[in-house]
Parts: structure tokens; sequence; C-alpha cells
């Protein structure tokens, strides 16, 4: 159906011509899913643009062939190129709150195209957009339709854009990173959704996306695009298991999973290359353990039957990689006194001016009880929303808590300390930001950001302080000529870097990480988990590691604390949370996540339904979402009762019912 | 030094020679500013007089010359009093939000609502009239425009997570507020000033026209362009010599302001070699 062969694109920039895809070939049959897999920079989006002809004019297209049913998608007048789009390739972008007009009601922004496409009456598109909300399983399509943006979650907003781009029934459904901004149960529905449709309405996919677990669970086919090359291209099961460029096989052993038994990651070493004057042999070779001699020369795609890959090596499959080295590691006496001791943290919002009528409260962390001992990473997981960084703010008294919260740290009370003795108790605890572009102050240089910390704690001044800024920079693996850089002139990895020496500069004791690696790629991500794991084991330190990715946190955490809706519902040691008996909730959350690994494939899928919306309910907070609701009871706050050593879960079902119904303990 | 735009270094160069002008205008003018001369009144620029005379007779350069120091002052001391006083109160503003931004605002609110000149007038009746007492009143006047913008571009900077990581290493509010968000928030604060000063010097001559700053016959470049109002048929150049002068001065702030602002801005430094 879709037919691309060598496909080139050209960006001119003030630093000179950009190659941002080169000769890119692929096919993709009628009713077939093809996922193009890549880091950030690696020309994925730019594939789905040239498709949808929306690339800028900037940017210069050559191509051998790029047709959809043997029409050319080059054809030199417009308005033939744009029938052919609206009619037969539509597209589903990344971001569902930016891509629909917040002004506008989502029924009318659907039928829009039904009216100038289909030349339909406006009442007659309106009805087919009510038709098509409840197709992608909107319930009450009428009101939807009637809705403005800002009044659907989500998840709702990206199946109206999903309906949107279904309503010239195309056939082929670009998909550019149709999940990255969703919570994992509500990206879980949406992928059940896409096979949905894809089986039911037989539409072709392009699935573009970094994440290769959700490219897993929904394509047949994986390109993987590095640079603006497609080095890799198997069918799913072939790439997965048996990949073949020494990239796919780095992306695959950077991702941390829940089942690897907290081996060191290994993440690819090296930078990407500068697209402005690209390697004349093999675009990955700069960062490959295995060059030969022949890297140099231009490396061509070797066809292997039903897969290629752009490397000489790519013939025989690899050898089983090593079995990952698994270094226990000492689970902190529990003879220590507890570091931080946090009880009944309750964090109330008033929204609402000061003159409001109805003044909403909301309770973003509601009675949460959590101690960590030294050395101990203790891993909040969650939604959006859940309350996690807001516990972690309040942890460090950078957000007040509300009245009767106790926080201790090292046994000096955090909530009483005013002015010096605040200071000398945050001297003990730091935190690392989520976005490191902006987690460091633009308008100053590596050097001054780390050594505010060491004179404003009296750590060290002068000649000697400098000395210090170089170990800090040492320890987190960054050169030392990096000290005159500004933020701007870092990569995202060494800026979050920078963020971690920052923290490190005051010789904490405690790290609050709040989503690290949520703004990294892949590879970056595994360098840093990498680096915070030396980092704990090397200084002793104790992390509460907050974050949204369960595979990130049971990668580095000994204890695991699931919040939802403010409320803790279940804590424990990694290895019972990540385990039978679960909370329903930690259930869903596991089964939802998707997983690159056989082993995990066929687990059967729990699917929570709908998405957190309005005020929390009355009784258990999960019980209006809960797939094991057991009646009445539920109408009722439970409370954290002990289920194992240490263990606790926040369920009205008893423990040993808890235990078994999941197909994920069947995998483990 | 390197990196600093030649915007700068014009910019600089021309205010540098409109002061000096300003210093030594008492000196050097070709004629006493206030000596009349009757019979050649409204004269058109000659060789005796470069720029002509006005409706008493008198040497506009030299009234120019000597009024370029009362406008200079009006314009950037008004400008300094109302960003010493107005940017700080943005600040705190938006860094501590809550009953503390809502009473500032309001207050800034109030001020704003008020007529400049009868602000003015306000200030000014109260005591006798003097030069100092005019410029603080346009300082004044210009408090809330500074407080705005210094709160709309710190509101977009207190959220970022450097202001967070700040606080969290320890430091307080006063060194969070101009040390981490002031040299972020400077590049509009600057533009701003650069304006500013010259509806200083506008303002402060409307006040003097109104009997409230300098004195006839003392002379100032807003009070030449408003006595030129009724030759401007006859003697056009009373009014272009001064519209003149201030066009310069605007230009040149304007440059330097615009040159500091990409000299703070380490994003426009090329990459450190």
């Amino acid at each position: 159906m879709l037919k691309v062969n060598g496909l080139s694109v050209r960006y001119a920039t003030a630093r000179g011509g950009v190659q941002a895809l080169d000769d890119v070939s692929f096919d993709i049959p009628a009713g077939g899913a093809l996922g193009l897999v890549g880091e950030s920079g690696s020309g994925k989006s730019t594939v789905a643009l040239a498709l949808l002809d929306l690339l800028g004019p900037a940017a210069s297209l050559s191509a051998r062939t790029f047709s959809f049913d043997g029409e050319d998608l080059l054809d030199p007048v417009p308005a033939r190129r744009q029938v052919l789009r609206g009619d037969q390739i539509a597209m589903v972008f990344q971001d569902p709150s930016q891509a629909l007009n917040p002004a506008i009601p989502v029924g009318r922004q659907i039928a829009e195209p039904l009216v100038r496409h289909r030349g339909l009456s406006r009442t007659a598109a309106l009805s087919r957009a009510e038709e098509l909300l409840a197709e992608v399983g909107l319930p009450r399509p009428r009101e939807v339709a009637a809705a403005y943006p800002h009044q659907l979650s989500g998840g709702m907003k990206q199946r109206a854009l999903i309906a949107a781009a279904l309503g010239c029934e195309p056939r082929l459904l670009v998909l550019d990173e149709p999940t990255t901004a969703l919570d994992v149960t509500i990206e879980a529905q949406i992928l059940d959704l896409i096979e949905e449709l894809r089986t039911r309405l037989d539409i072709g996919l392009l699935f573009v996306s970094h994440n290769l677990g959700v490219i897993e669970r929904v394509c047949d086919e994986v390109a993987v695009l590095y640079a603006g090359r497609l080095i890799e291209h198997a069918p799913a099961k072939a790439l997965f298991d048996d990949p073949r460029h020494p990239y796919t096989r780095g992306l695959l052993g950077s991702l941390p999973r829940p089942n690897d038994g907290r081996a060191r990651l290994t993440p690819i070493p090296g930078e990407f290359p500068d697209l402005t004057k690209p390697p004349a042999g093999c675009i990955f070779a700069a960062r490959c353990g295995q060059v030969e001699p022949r890297c140099a020369a231009p490396q061509p795609a070797l066809d292997l039957g039903d897969r290629s890959a752009r490397c000489w090596q790519a013939a025989a499959p690899v050898a089983a990689m090593a079995a990952p080295v698994v270094n226990p590691r000492a689970r902190p006496r529990s003879s220590d006194l507890p570091l931080l001791v946090a009880g009944n943290v309750t964090k109330t919002f008033r929204l609402g001016g000061p003159f409001a009528r109805n003044k909403v409260h909301v309770n973003a962390v509601d009675h949460v009880s959590i101690r960590l001992m030294p050395g101990e990473v203790l891993g909040l997981v969650g939604e959006s929303g859940c309350g996690k960084s807001t516990l972690g703010r309040c942890v460090l008294r950078l957000a007040e808590p509300d009245q009767g919260a106790t926080i201790q740290l090292l046994g000096r009370d955090l909530l009483a300390a005013r002015g010096g003795s605040l200071r000398r108790l945050r001297k003990d605890a730091q935190m690392v930001f989520q976005n490191p572009d902006g987690s460091l102050n633009p308008r100053k240089t590596v050097r001054q950001i780390l050594r505010r910390s060491l004179v404003l704690h009296g750590i060290a001044r002068g000649k000697a302080a400098d000395r210090r800024v170089d170990e800090l920079l040492a320890l987190v693996r960054l050169p030392a000529h990096y000290t005159g850089r500004y933020a701007h002139q870092l990569s995202g990895g060494e800026k979050q870097r920078v963020s971690i020496a920052r923290a490190l500069a005051t010789e904490p004791k405690l790290i609050v990480l709040d989503e690290p690696t949520s703004a990294l790629d892949v590879s970056v991500q595994a360098a840093i988990l990498n680096l915070l794991g030396d980092l704990r084991d090397e200084l002793g330190l104790a992390y509460l590691l907050i974050s949204h990715d369960l595979a990130v946190i049971s990668h580095l955490a000994d204890r695991i604390a699931v919040m939802y809706r403010g409320a803790l519902v279940e804590l424990g040691p990694a290895e019972s949370v990540l385990r039978p008996p679960y909370h329903p909730y930690t259930e869903a959350l596991l089964s939802a996540v998707p997983i690159v690994g056989s082993a995990w494939r066929a687990a059967e899928r729990i699917r929570l339904p709908g998405g957190i919306v309005g005020a929390a309910p009355i009784g258990c907070r999960f019980n209006d979402r809960c797939p094991r609701r057991i009646g009445a009871i539920c109408d009722t706050a439970p409370s954290l009762a002990t289920v194992g050593p240490d263990h606790a879960i926040r369920c009205h079902i008893a423990s040993a019912a808890l235990t078994p119904s999941s197909a994920v303990a069947a995998a483990d | 030094m390197r990196g600093v735009p030649g915007a700068v270094w014009v910019g600089g160069a021309i205010l540098a020679a409109i002061v000096t002008l300003a210093v030594l205008g008492p000196l050097i003018e070709p004629y006493p500013f206030d000596e009349f001369d009757v019979v050649n009144r409204l004269q058109a620029p000659s060789q005796l007089h470069w720029l002509g005379t006005d409706e008493f007779g008198r040497d506009v350069l030299s009234r120019l010359m000597h009024g370029a120091a009362y406008s200079l002052v009006m314009g950037f001391g008004a400008t300094a009093i109302s960003l010493v006083i107005g940017m700080p109160l943005g600040l705190v503003a938006a860094y501590f939000g809550g009953i503390l931004s809502a009473s500032i605002m309001r207050l800034i609110d109030l001020l704003m609502a008020m007529p400049p000149i009868l602000l003015g007038l306000l200030v000014l009746a109260v005591t006798s009239p003097s030069v100092w007492k005019t410029m603080v009143a346009v300082g004044l006047i210009y408090v809330p425009i500074m407080t705005r913008l210094a709160r709309a571009v710190a509101l977009s900077l207190v959220g970022e997570e450097f202001v967070l990581a700040a606080r969290a290493r320890g430091d307080n509010a006063i060194y969070i507020l101009f040390a981490e968000l002031l040299p972020n928030a400077w590049p509009p604060i600057i533009v701003e000033c650069g304006l500013r000063v010259t509806f200083a010097i506008l303002l402060g001559s409307a006040l003097s026209f109104l009997g409230l700053g300098s004195q006839p016959p003392g002379s100032d470049w807003g009070l030449m362009i408003s006595d030129a109002r009724p030759f401007l048929d006859d003697a056009p150049w009373m009014a272009i010599a001064p519209g003149v002068a201030l066009c310069i001065v605007l230009i040149s702030i304007n440059l330097l302001g615009d040159g500091l602002r990409q000299a703070l801005d380490p994003r426009l430094l090329r990459r450190a070699a």
C-alpha cells in the first residue's frame, strides 16, 4: 500500500544543511503495522511529517519511490497531494492537549474536515462525529461532542483525536508518539483501542515511538532509525528476540525491566553524530564496540530475507549476551537510626482566589507516612496527579504540609526549623528535578551553580571550592572543562548530571529524585540510572526516587511505595510489591506497563476503566475504577493492613484473596 | 571585551557625547541661553545662529545645550527612581504571591488609576516647585509600570525548577530574588527602561509646562517643544531641534539597552570553545 524507497530529507539551517533522513526505505502493506523506533533526533517524526506533507519550506525532500496505492505522494500539484492525504492518510499527534483547539467544542472539530472533504452538511457531519466518538469507546458521545477540550481528560482527548483521524475513513493511520503524554493505565486503554480499530477497520498503521515496549505490543514489523538512517528492519519478534544491529542491542540493553534483577544497564557509549557533517562510513561506527576497517566505507543495508540491517556483522545472530551481573546489595542494617521519618503528611490545595464563592479543596497528599533508612532507596510510584511529587516536596519542606504532619531528618524536627537551622537541615537532604532544561539557571555557569552550594554551607571557599567543583564533576562523570559552560551548552543527560552534582555538593545523606530520567532518551536514562546506583554505593546515599515508570523504580528501589490519589495503597520491599499479593491498583499498573521481553508478552491484561476525573470517591479512593470491587464495603475507607514482612496493602480484600487472579504472577 | 555587540559601543558613544555636551553646555554655549534679541526673533538657522532663534530671539542651540542637563537628569533620574522602587516590589509580589502580592498589586492599581499629571500636581502642590521634586514625581508615576513588568517576567520564572533548587539548597528569599531571578528578568526590564527615559523627559516637561518643573527663563527640551507649538508654521526649527535631540537620545539608549540585553544573554554567546 505505502511504498517508500530512498527517502531523504535535508533541512537548511544556520549551521549548514542537516541530513535529517538519508535513504530510508520501507513498505506498509494494507492493514499492516510498522513501528518506527528511534531516540530524539533520529528523524522519526520527520518521516511522519513527510508522509503528511507537513514538512516546512526549509526542508528539501527526495525519494526514488514515495507512493500510496500507486499514487505519487510527491505529485507536484499541491491540491492533488492534499486530497490523497486528507482522504487516505490521517495523523494522530503526540500531545492531545495541544492538538485540539481549546475554544471550539470537540464535536465541531471532528465534523469540520467531514464538511470540507466529504461535503456533508453541518448536522450530518456532527452526527457522524458522535458516531465516531462512540466508535473510539467514549461513553455518552453526544455530551463529549458538545464539550470543550478542557472538560475532557487526557485519555478522552486522545480518543477524540483518533476519532477525528478516522473521520474520512483513512487506510493508513500515522501515529506520532500517541501515548507518550499519557499515564500508563490510560496508555494501555489507547493501545487496546488502536489494536481493536486496526483489526476491525483493517487500517494500516505507521506507529512512531521512542518506547520499545509500546511498539512491541502494537506492531508486526519494526524499523529502527538512528541519525536519519534506517539501521535495522525486521519482524517485531525477530527484532526483540534477536537484534542484529549493535545500536538495537544497545537500546534493548539500556532498558530497565522490573524483572532484571537490578543488573547494571548497558548504555550506549558516546554521543549522537553531528548531522551537519555525517561520517562517510557507518553512522554508528563512532559509538560501536565492534568496529572493523570496512566500517569506514559507506554502509549498505544487508538484506537477510525477511529482515535487513545496516551492519556488516548482521548476518549471524549474536551469541547470547553474557548473563547480566547481579550484584546483590547488602540491605541497610535495621539497627541504624532512620534517616527520614515522615508521619501523617497531608497537603491540601485550595483552588480559587480569596473571594471565590466555591472553594475547592484538593487533598494532594492524604495522611502519608514513610520512613527511610540510611543508604536505602524508596521508590514512590504512581500516575500523574497522585501526589508523589508533592509528597517529595513536603518531605524537603519545599511545600508546607498541613497541620499535624511530622517530619524528622536524622532525628531533628524539620517542620519546626527556621532560618539558619533549616539551612543546616537542608544540607543533609537535597533534590534532583525532572526537567533538565528548567532546573539549571540559564544565566549561570556550571561552576557558579556548584560553587554556590559550597560557599553557602561553608564547605569550601576560594581555591578549595574550585577544586571541589572539579571533584564533583568527576563524580558525575563529566569532564573538568565543563565548568565554564552554561546550561544551553549541555545536552539533556549532561544537564541532569550537573543537577546531580549540585545535589551532591552539600554532601547530603538523602536525595529526593523527582522523575530524574523521564525527560531523557532510553540510552541516556540507562547511563543516569547506572550513575545513581554507583553514587548510592560509593557515598552511601539514600534516595527517595519518584517516578511514574515502574521499570525505573524497580530497577533502583529497595522498597516501593505505590500512591493513588494522594494515599499510599501499597508499601513494602521491592520484591514483595512486584509479586502477589498485590493491591488491585498495583496489579493493574504492572499489567499496563508495556515491557519488552517475551515472558511478559502473554500476560493477561488488566484494564482500568476511565481515568482520574473530578473529586476522589468516598471510601476507598480506588473504588470507581477498581476491577475487583467487592461491594458496599468499598464505600468505606480501608486501612493499610500488613500482609507480609514489612509489606502493607490498603484494601478490603483479604491478602490471601489478593494473591492469585493475575497472569502477571504466572510470568514470574 | 569580546562578545559585546557593536550596538553597545555605538549607543554608548552617542550617549557619552550628549552627556559631555550637557555638562559642558553652560561653558561653551555660543550665546547666553536667556539673552533676548527681539530684533532677530524667529530667525531661520544661519551662520550666526546654527539652529535659529525663538520667539524672543534667543539662540536655539544655546538653549538646547543648556536644557540638556535638565532633561537628561529628569529622564535618567525618574527612570532610576521607578526602577529602584518598582522592580523589587514586582519581584517580591511574584515570588511570595498570596496576600502580600494582592496588597502590592492593588496599591499599584490605585497608583495607576490616577492621571499622571494629577499625581504630579499632588506631589508638587504640597511643596514649592523644584527640579528634583519633579523628578521624584515622574519617577513615582512610572513605578506601577515597572512593578507590573517585573512581576510578569518573574512570574514566568518562579515556577522553574532552578528556583526550587535554590530553596532546597537553603538559599533565602533575598538571594533567590536578586541572584537567581533578577539576572533572568533583566532583558525586558532593560528595554523598558530605555523607553521610560524618553517618556520621563516628555512628562517632566509637561509638568514644567504647568509651572511645576524648570521655571522660565530656564530651559528644557520638553518645554522648548511645547513653546514652539504656536510657531510651527513660521519657525519649525524651534521644534525640530529639541525633537531631533530627543530622538538621538532615545535611539542611543535603545541601542545601548538592546546591546546590553544581548551581551548579558549567555545563549547568544558563541559556544565556549
